[in-house]
C-alpha cells in the first residue's frame, strides 16, 4: 500500500470519528437543553394525550442510552427519520433546502476569491505604500465588522436606497437570473469577511514567495514583473490560501446562518435555527449530520487536493506538509 | 495516466460547483402576476396542516381561507355568520341542527361536501382513526357527543353538556374546519398534514418549503369569489427583515412587533398602519407557592411597589392601553369596574417589613428574551428597587421559557412575565388559571376551588348575563390573590399597503384571506 493511500485511509477513518463524535456531543447537549420538546412543539392548547403520544413517536420515553442507541442505528441505515410535526422525511427536508446553502457558500466563496486575491497582490507588490497600507486597513476592517451589520447596510444601501437589489434572498419564480440577482447582497455580506482574510493570506505568502531565489533567478533572466508575480510566484502561494478557502467553505456551509436569516432565505442554517427554537431535536440532530459531514468532507478533499496541486507534495506521501 | 488537478481548474470548478448548484435551488414555485397578488409575511413556515392537529396561526390562517365550516367569523369581527351551513338551530341546549348549502364541491375533484363529512371532520377530534395521533386540540370539542347525519346535507350535532363556547371556539374557528373524508381516507392522515383539500375561496396551489406557500382563488368556490386571484406567504422570521421587505414592496403586509416599528414605517409613502385594540393579556405574575410570595403580604406589597404606567411608557412606548383584568374591553365578562392599583412606595414597604421582609429580600423575574419584556423587566427592577426589592432578571429563548411552568422548574419559578393569546369566548382565557393547569400552564400556581366551580359552570351555561356575572367574579377573585399585576392587553400593529384592505379577527393573529380586499 502506498504512503498516500495510507494517508487516505487514515484520513478517512478520522472523518468517521470526527462525525461519530460530534453526533454523540451534540445528542448530549440536546439532553441537557431546558424544555419539554413536545409542549414546545404542540403549544398550549395540547392534549396530555397528543403530548403523550408525541412523546412516544420522538422516542422521548426511552431510556437515554436507548435514545442514542436508536439514532446511530437509524444514521447508519442512512435514516434520519421523519419530522414528527409534518411527517415529512428528514432528508428530504435537508436536501430542499442544501442547494440554497451551497450556492451561497460557493457564491461568498468567489467574491471573496475575485476581490481579496487581487487584493492582496496588490498589496504584496507594492509593500509599505501608502496603497498596502489602504489595503490593510479595508482587510482589517472587512475581518472586524460583524458580518450581520454588514448585511443590514447592504440591505438599507442597495435595497432601500438605491432599490438595485431585492431585500428578499429567495427568488418566488424559480427563474435563474432572478436567483442570481437575489445571491448578491447574501453572498456579499459573508464574503466580505473573507475577502480580508484571502487578502492579508495572499499578502503575506507572495511576499515570502517573493524573496525566493528562482524569483531573483527570473528577475535576471529579464522576465516582466507582471508575468513573474501573476504567472510564477502566485502559484506557489496560492497553497495556504487555498486551505483557507476549504475551511471557509466547511464554515460557510453550517455557519451562513446569519445571511439566511437576516435575508429569508432557506438554508440548512436556519433550518437548524428553527427547529432548535421549536426543541424539534430529530431534525437538529439531522441537520448538524449534514453540516458536520460536509465540513469534514470538505477539509478532507482540500487536504487530499494538496497532493494534486503541488506534485512535489505527492512524492512526499501526500502529507499536506508545507513546501520545502 | 497521472492527472493533476492546476490551482485554476480548481478555482474554476468551485465557482461552477456554486453556479451549478443554482438551477437544483429552485424548486417548483408559482408564478405571481404583478399586481395580481398579495405578498404577506408570516413568521415561520407551515408544519401541519390537519386543523386537529394544526401548530399555530400560521397553519390557521391557511385554513380558514381555503377550507370552510358550518359558521365562520364575520370579516374583521367575533361575529358568527353561515358559511357552508345553509341554516344552523340550537335546537337546545345540546343540540344543534345543521343544513349544509348543497353543491359544494372539495378542491382536486374530491366530490361534493355532505353530512359525512361534517361527521368524519368533527367526531375525529375525540375519536382519532386507528394509527393517527391523538388530536391536539382535542379540548375544542370535548363537548361533543356525537354527530348524528339526518340526510345528505343535513345532521345534528349532539353534544354531552350544554356548551356556549363550542360556537366561537370550536364552530366558526379552525376546529370546526369541514375535511374531505373520502380524501383523508385516500391519501391517509400524514399526506393531510401538508396537503389541504378544502372546498374555500382559496386552493393551496404550491408549497416550496422555506420559500414561500401559494394560495390561488378557487374557480370552483361556491359563493363570493375572493378578490384577489392570489395570496403568496412568505415566511420571514426576522421581523426587521419584515419590515425592510415591506419597504421595498416585496411584502404587502405584515404585522409589527413594536410600536417603534410602526413609526419608522409610518413615514413610508403608501404605507398604512393598522392600529387594532387586542385582546390578548400580558401581566406580571406571582408564584404563591414559593416563599416569601407564598405570603400575601409580599404579594400585595409588589404590586403596590410597581407603577404600571410607566412599565408601559418605557416597554411599548406608551402606545398600547392598561389592562385592568384578564378580560379585554369589549369580550363577555370584561370587568368594567376593575380596580386600578397606583403605585404606593410607603404601603409597600409597610406591607414588607409586616411580612418580616423590612430589610430587603432577593427575587427573580423570568422573562422571554423580547425587547418589550426585557425592558419592562428593567424597569420593574428599579421600581421594586427603591422598596428593598433586589430582583435578578432571567432572560430566555423560547424554547425554554415556555417549558417553565413544568416539573421542578415550575416549582421553583418566582415572578414572570407571561403573555397569552385571546380567543373569542372568554372560557378560552381563563381555562389556564385553573387548579388542573398547575405544572402546565398555571405558572403562578394558584389555587382556588371557588374559581374552578364558577369555570366549569359558565363553560356550561347558555344564558350569557349568567355568564358574564361568574366570569367577574372569577377576575375579582383573582385580584384577591395579587398574584397577577396586568400589564396590557397590547395593540395589534400591522404595515399594509394603502392599496390593500386586510382582514384581521380582534385577537390579531388570526387573518382572513378571503376577505382582503383592495381598498
Amino acid at each position: 500500500m502506498s504512503d498516500t493511500m495510507r494517508y487516505v485511509i487514515s484520513r478517512i477513518i478520522t472523518t468517521v470519528l470526527v462525525l461519530f463524535g460530534a453526533m454523540l456531543v451534540l445528542f448530549s447537549l440536546t439532553l441537557f437543553v431546558p424544555g419539554d420538546p413536545a409542549r414546545v412543539l404542540l403549544g398550549p392548547r395540547a392534549s396530555p394525550e397528543a403530548l403523550q403520544a408525541l412523546s412516544e413517536r420522538m422516542g422521548l420515553d426511552l431510556p437515554i442510552y436507548a435514545q442514542v442507541g436508536r439514532f446511530f442505528g437509524n444514521v447508519l441505515r442512512g435514516d434520519l427519520g421523519v419530522d414528527v410535526i409534518s411527517g415529512r422525511p428528514i432528508l428530504n427536508m435537508v436536501m430542499d433546502v442544501l442547494p440554497y446553502t451551497i450556492a451561497l457558500t460557493f457564491a461568498a466563496i468567489g467574491i471573496a476569491v475575485a476581490i481579496g486575491v487581487p487584493l492582496g497582490c496588490y498589496a504584496a507588490t507594492h509593500p509599505n505604500t501608502v496603497g498596502d497600507r489602504i489595503t490593510a486597513v479595508i482587510s482589517v476592517g472587512f475581518i472586524a465588522i460583524p458580518n450581520f451589520v454588514v448585511a443590514i447596510y447592504l440591505v438599507l444601501i442597495f435595497s432601500i436606497w438605491l432599490n438595485w437589489f431585492p431585500v428578499l434572498g429567495v427568488s418566488r419564480t424559480g427563474g435563474f437570473w432572478d436567483q442570481l440577482v437575489r445571491l448578491v447582497l447574501p453572498a456579499t455580506s459573508l464574503a466580505l469577511g473573507w475577502i480580508g482574510y484571502i487578502a492579508r493570506l495572499v499578502r503575506s505568502s507572495l511576499l515570502e514567495v517573493l524573496n525566493e531565489n528562482f524569483i531573483r533567478t527570473s528577475r535576471a533572466y529579464g522576465i516582466s514583473e507582471n508575468r513573474i508575480v501573476y504567472k510564477y510566484a502566485l502559484k506557489n502561494a496560492a497553497i495556504p490560501t487555498v486551505a483557507i478557502l476549504g475551511l471557509g467553505v466547511g464554515r460557510l456551509l453550517g455557519g451562513a446562518i446569519f445571511a439566511e436569516i437576516i435575508f429569508a432565505r432557506p438554508g440548512i442554517g436556519s433550518l437548524i435555527y428553527a427547529a432548535i427554537n421549536t426543541r424539534n431535536y430529530p431534525v437538529v440532530q439531522a441537520g448538524v449530520l449534514v453540516v458536520v459531514f460536509l465540513f469534514v468532507v470538505t477539509n478532507l478533499l482540500v487536504d487530499l487536493s494538496y497532493s494534486k496541486l503541488d506534485p512535489r507534495m505527492s512524492r512526499r506521501g501526500g502529507t499536506g506538509g508545507r513546501m520545502p | 495516466m497521472k492527472t493533476l488537478i492546476s490551482r485554476r481548474r480548481l478555482l474554476q470548478g468551485g465557482a461552477a460547483l456554486g453556479l451549478a448548484g443554482l438551477p437544483f435551488a429552485a424548486p417548483e414555485f408559482a408564478f405571481a402576476q404583478a399586481g395580481s397578488s398579495v405578498t404577506v409575511r408570516v413568521d415561520r413556515d407551515l408544519q401541519n396542516l390537519d386543523p386537529a392537529r394544526r401548530i399555530g396561526s400560521v397553519e390557521g390562517n391557511i385554513l380558514r381561507a381555503t377550507m370552510r365550516r358550518l359558521t365562520q367569523f364575520a370579516p374583521n369581527s367575533f361575529e358568527v355568520i353561515n358559511d357552508a351551513a345553509e341554516s344552523m338551530e340550537q335546537i337546545d341546549e345540546t343540540t344543534i341542527e345543521f343544513t349544509l348549502k348543497p353543491g359544494i364541491m372539495f378542491h382536486q375533484g374530491y366530490g361534493e361536501m355532505t353530512a359525512e363529512d361534517v361527521k368524519f371532520s368533527f367526531e375525529r377530534f375525540n375519536n382519532p382513526a386507528e394509527g393517527e395521533d391523538p388530536a391536539t386540540y382535542a379540548a375544542d370539542w370535548s363537548a361533543l357527543e356525537r354527530v348524528e347525519v339526518t340526510g345528505t346535507h343535513s345532521g345534528r350535532l349532539i353534544l354531552k353538556n350544554p356548551a356556549p363556547a363550542l360556537w366561537l371556539i370550536a364552530l366558526s374557528d379552525i376546529s370546526g374546519c369541514i375535511v374531505s373524508k373520502r380524501a383523508f381516507e385516500e391519501l391517509g392522515s400524514e399526506r393531510m398534514k401538508t396537503t389541504v383539500i378544502g372546498a374555500g375561496p382559496y386552493e393551496m396551489t404550491n408549497w416550496a418549503p422555506n420559500s414561500s406557500i401559494t394560495l390561488a382563488a378557487n374557480p370552483d368556490y361556491l359563493g363570493d369569489p375572493p378578490m384577489f386571484p392570489e395570496i403568496v406567504l412568505l415566511p420571514i422570521q426576522e421581523p426587521q427583515t419584515a419590515q425592510l421587505a415591506f419597504r421595498s414592496n416585496e411584502v404587502h403586509f405584515t404585522k409589527l412587533d413594536s410600536p417603534s416599528a410602526a413609526a419608522a414605517l409610518q413615514r413610508e409613502p403608501g404605507t398604512e398602519i393598522i392600529n387594532r385594540d387586542s385582546i390578548n393579556y400580558v401581566w406580571i405574575g406571582m408564584n404563591v407557592q414559593k416563599a416569601p410570595l407564598d405570603d400575601l403580604r409580599v404579594r400585595q406589597a409588589i404590586r403596590l411597589a410597581l407603577d404600571v404606567d410607566e412599565i408601559l411608557l418605557a416597554a411599548w412606548d406608551g402606545a398600547v392601553g392598561r389592562a385592568h383584568a384578564l378580560m379585554a374591553p369589549g369580550l363577555l365578562g370584561h370587568w368594567q369596574d376593575a380596580p386600578v392599583h397606583a403605585q404606593d412606595l410607603d404601603a409597600a414597604r409597610a406591607l414588607l417589613a409586616e411580612a418580616g421582609h423590612g430589610s430587603g429580600l432577593n427575587l427573580r423575574l423570568t422573562l422571554l428574551n423580547r425587547p418589550a419584556y426585557q425592558t419592562a423587566g428593567l424597569v420593574a427592577q428599579a421600581q421594586l428597587a427603591q422598596v428593598g426589592i433586589n430582583l435578578e432578571l432571567e432572560v430566555l429563548d423560547g424554547g425554554t421559557y415556555w417549558s417553565m411552568g413544568e416539573g421542578e422548574a415550575g416549582e421553583n419559578l418566582e415572578l414572570s412575565i407571561q403573555r397569552f393569546g385571546g380567543k373569542a369566548d372568554p372560557s378560552f382565557q381563563t381555562q389556564w388559571f385553573v387548579t388542573g393547569q398547575i405544572g402546565s400552564w398555571n405558572w403562578q400556581r394558584w389555587s382556588s376551588e371557588e374559581f374552578d366551580q364558577m369555570n366549569a359552570v359558565a363553560d356550561s351555561t347558555v344564558d350569557e348575563a349568567v355568564r358574564a356575572e361568574t366570569y367577574i367574579r372569577m377576575q375579582e377573585l383573582m385580584d384577591e390573590s395579587s398574584a397577577y399585576i396586568w400589564l396590557t392587553h397590547e395593540v395589534n400593529l400591522f404595515a399594509v399597503k394603502d392599496w390593500l384592505e386586510p382582514a384581521i379577527l380582534p385577537n390579531g393573529d388570526d387573518w382572513q384571506y378571503a376577505h382582503f380586499a383592495p381598498a
